[in-house]
């Protein structure tokens, strides 16, 4: 694997560079929060966070999507696409949210369903990822064979050591885009870089404080649709709010809907939509297969635990711990893991 | 707080035992060490779960009206502020009197987990909590911490006027003094100061940034529709596309549809992911209730007339 350098005060410079030949999107902070989106320039940036309140997901799914405009012209009906993709760079995302959107692919780029607005703006964005420097209390991707430093997913994987950034190539695209900017990023001091880094990893390693074991957890939900645990207390406490699914760097429900702009004409779009809301099963005819929280609740974690897992081999989780920030409640899916462990373990 | 904890154990234990209650909603000690969750416990053997201390944020009244039509009673643990809620639930008969006991703890105040989290060493557990006036003793196994009140509090609490339940059945702990707060409003009134545009601007900002996910609504103990209309289907009033108009339609019509019911327990300003100063709204109609129709916040005192669900020809209306 091919790596570079980059000198930390020369990243001003790259993203300015950036943001005038592709969309840039990258981290910003506004008042307290920290979220994705299109900045125009490196002032706009805000890189000194761990994990971001909403995960960059919206670069490829974004909460609201207009699939295409509607006009009805009295005996047909013209429908306009908006334009395709514009070439764009994600900088500085986190391993685990880089590592979500590798679970999101085999979703919208099955060969049985493609979805050409989520791969149009997958082939056209390049991804530097932003190594973690810090390991939060609620982090846990080391449970998923992740890691604060871990590449998976990313063109481009910038880990900040001392005043420079080792820069890990692991795409072609990286690496174009790499060689296009080749007075900011350079070859010297590679070597030793490298080996720093691999310091930084296992020392990050150490310090996750969160034990998540998912031993036995599938094999118990394949086997088990109704399990008395689900009676619990999370679904007695669980407010149905949806913050946890919207705030998912792995979730991906939507809605799709028209949107009369007048009598003849509108927008069909596709809104991010939540499992944690009663009528994301409402039939037409008024029966709903998930009716109360318990069927709700557990749903929200057999998909991350079990269906993702039947469907695409990949487990639904990723360990960036935001719905266990962002839980009203305190709603843990690491809790809820290794409780099914246990019950696992004792049937 | 420890004896504090042991009474609302007692105490819990002695009403499932003696069938007064089927259930008792209280705090249990969470997943990180400065957080506490709702715990529900059925039976006399699960009160060891119940817990006390500077991070029992939740409102837990909010459950009250998922059991009113339930077999037995329940009791509740409230702080000051949620017992406003019950109140107000009582008022808008939303629940039945006979069927709950309020199990008030006077409340020294809440702490913002997440600014403590950001102290603790990671991983720590919680041994014990004190109040000690302007601070928190903060004992765990990775040593003692101490958090003051003037930056680890909850806003909300900063300014509390009802530390002591202004309904409880079973009082656990020692009434606290209760003060009045002459800065209460004061950043609704920095607020009004601004020029329409200036204002407008301010909200258009905060607003933009709303997921829309509806935690505020759903953690409001006094947003009590069993259908709302943000999720009505048909017809839909709303659609789920996030944008500022229909955001901002979404903020406006939340505010109001608790106006004059809203208890200022400050739950939806807590638990908004993108940080939203939803109290700042509902305190501005909190303060012109107090303006304009003397009104106290609602719930502080039972059978305060709603201000708006009352007519009295005597009411200013300036824009008739
Ligand atoms: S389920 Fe929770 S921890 Fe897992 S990826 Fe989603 S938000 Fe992160
Ligand atoms: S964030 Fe928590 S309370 Fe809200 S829907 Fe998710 S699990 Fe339930
Ligand atoms: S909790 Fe916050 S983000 Fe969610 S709907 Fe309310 S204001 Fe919007
Ligand atoms: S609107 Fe907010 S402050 Fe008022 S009662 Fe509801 S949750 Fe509490």
């Amino acid at each position: 694997m091919e790596a570079r350098v980059v000198n930390k005060g020369q990243l001003p410079e790259l993203l300015d560079k950036l943001a005038k030949d592709y969309d840039l999107i990258a981290p910003v902070q506004e008042e307290t929060v920290v979220l994705f989106r299109k900045i125009s320039g490196a002032a706009d940036a805000f890189l000194e966070y761990t994990n971001s309140d909403v995960s960059p997901k919206g670069c490829f799914l974004p909460q609201n999507e207009k699939t295409f405009n509607y006009t009805y012209t009295g005996d047909s009906i013209e429908i306009n696409k908006p334009e395709g993709a514009q070439k764009a760079v994600l900088f500085g995302a986190r391993p685990c949210d880089i590592k979500a959107i590798t679970t999101l692919d085999p979703v919208f780029e099955g060969e049985k369903f493609g979805d050409e607005y989520y791969s149009g703006k997958r082939e056209n964005t390049v991804i530097i990822g932003l190594s973690c420097t810090k390991v939060l209390s609620t982090c846990f991707c080391y449970a998923f064979e992740g890691g604060p430093c871990d590449g998976t997913g990313s063109d481009l994987l910038f880990t900040e050591i001392g005043d420079k950034y080792y820069v890990e190539v692991n795409t072609e695209k990286g690496k174009a885009l790499a060689d296009a900017y080749s007075q900011i990023f350079s070859s010297q001091g590679a070597e030793q870089l490298a080996k720093d880094k691999e310091e930084l990893a296992k020392k990050l390693a150490g310090e996750f404080v969160r034990k998540v074991d998912l031993t036995g957890v599938k094999e118990l939900l394949d086997n088990n649709f109704e399990l008395p645990y689900w009676n619990g207390d999370d679904q007695k406490k669980c407010l149905g709010c949806g913050t946890c699914t919207y705030v998912c760097p792995t979730c991906h429900c939507f809605d799709i809907f028209d949107y009369p702009t007048g009598d003849f004409t509108g927008a069909r779009l596709r809104c991010w939509d939540s499992c944690m809301y009663p009528e994301y099963t409402l039939m037409a005819g008024g029966h709903n297969p998930r009716p109360t929280r318990k069927e709700r609740v557990r749903n929200r974690f057999m998909h991350k635990l079990k269906y993702h897992l039947d469907r695409y081999n990949m487990v639904g989780c990723v360990g960036c711990g935001r719905c266990v920030r962002k839980c009203p409640v305190n709603i843990d899916i690491t809790k809820i893991i290794n409780d099914l462990k246990e019950v696992a373990q004792n049937a | 707080m420890m004896d504090v904890i042991q009474q609302l154990r007692e105490q819990a234990k002695k009403l499932l035992e003696e069938k007064k209650v089927t259930l008792v909603i209280g705090f249990g000690q969470g997943t990180e060490l400065a957080r506490t969750t709702p715990v529900f416990i059925d039976s006399p053997e699960g009160v060891s779960a119940l817990t006390w201390g500077p991070f029992c944020a939740n409102n837990l009244a909010k459950y009250l009206t998922d059991y009113k039509n339930a077999e037995g009673n329940v009791a509740v643990v409230v702080k000051g502020c949620d017992a406003r809620s019950v109140i107000r639930l009582l008022d808008d008969n939303q629940i039945s009197r006979d069927k709950v006991v309020v199990i008030g703890v006077p409340c020294p105040g809440q702490l913002e987990w997440q600014k403590v989290a950001a102290e603790v060493k990671p991983g720590a557990s919680l041994k014990e909590t004190a109040d000690n006036g302007e601070s928190f003793s903060v004992k765990t196994d990775a040593g003692d911490y101490s958090f003051n009140k003037k930056d680890y509090m909850l806003h909300r609490c900063l300014v509390c006027e009802n530390p002591n339940p202004v309904i409880s059945d079973i009082t656990i702990g020692k009434e606290l003094p209760v003060k009045t707060y002459e800065e209460r409003f004061a950043e609704v009134s920095e607020l009004e100061q601004k020029s329409t545009e200036d204002k407008s601007a301010y909200w258009d900002k905060q607003f933009s940034r709303c997921l829309r996910c509806y935690a505020c609504r759903n953690v409001c103990s006094v947003c009590t529709c069993q259908i709302c209309v943000f999720d009505q289907m048909l017809p839909m009033w709303v659609s789920k596309r996030t944008n500022l108009s229909e955001n901002t339609m979404f903020h406006i019509t939340r505010a109001f549809h608790v106006a004059g019911r809203c208890v200022d327990c400050g739950e939806c300003d807590r638990v908004c992911p993108m940080d939203i100063p939803l109290r700042k709204l509902n305190q501005k109609i909190h303060k012109d209730l107090g303006d304009l129709f003397d009104s106290p916040t609602p719930g502080s005192k039972p059978g305060i007339p709603s201000a708006l669900g009352e007519f009295s020809p005597g009411d200013p209306e300036e824009f008739m």
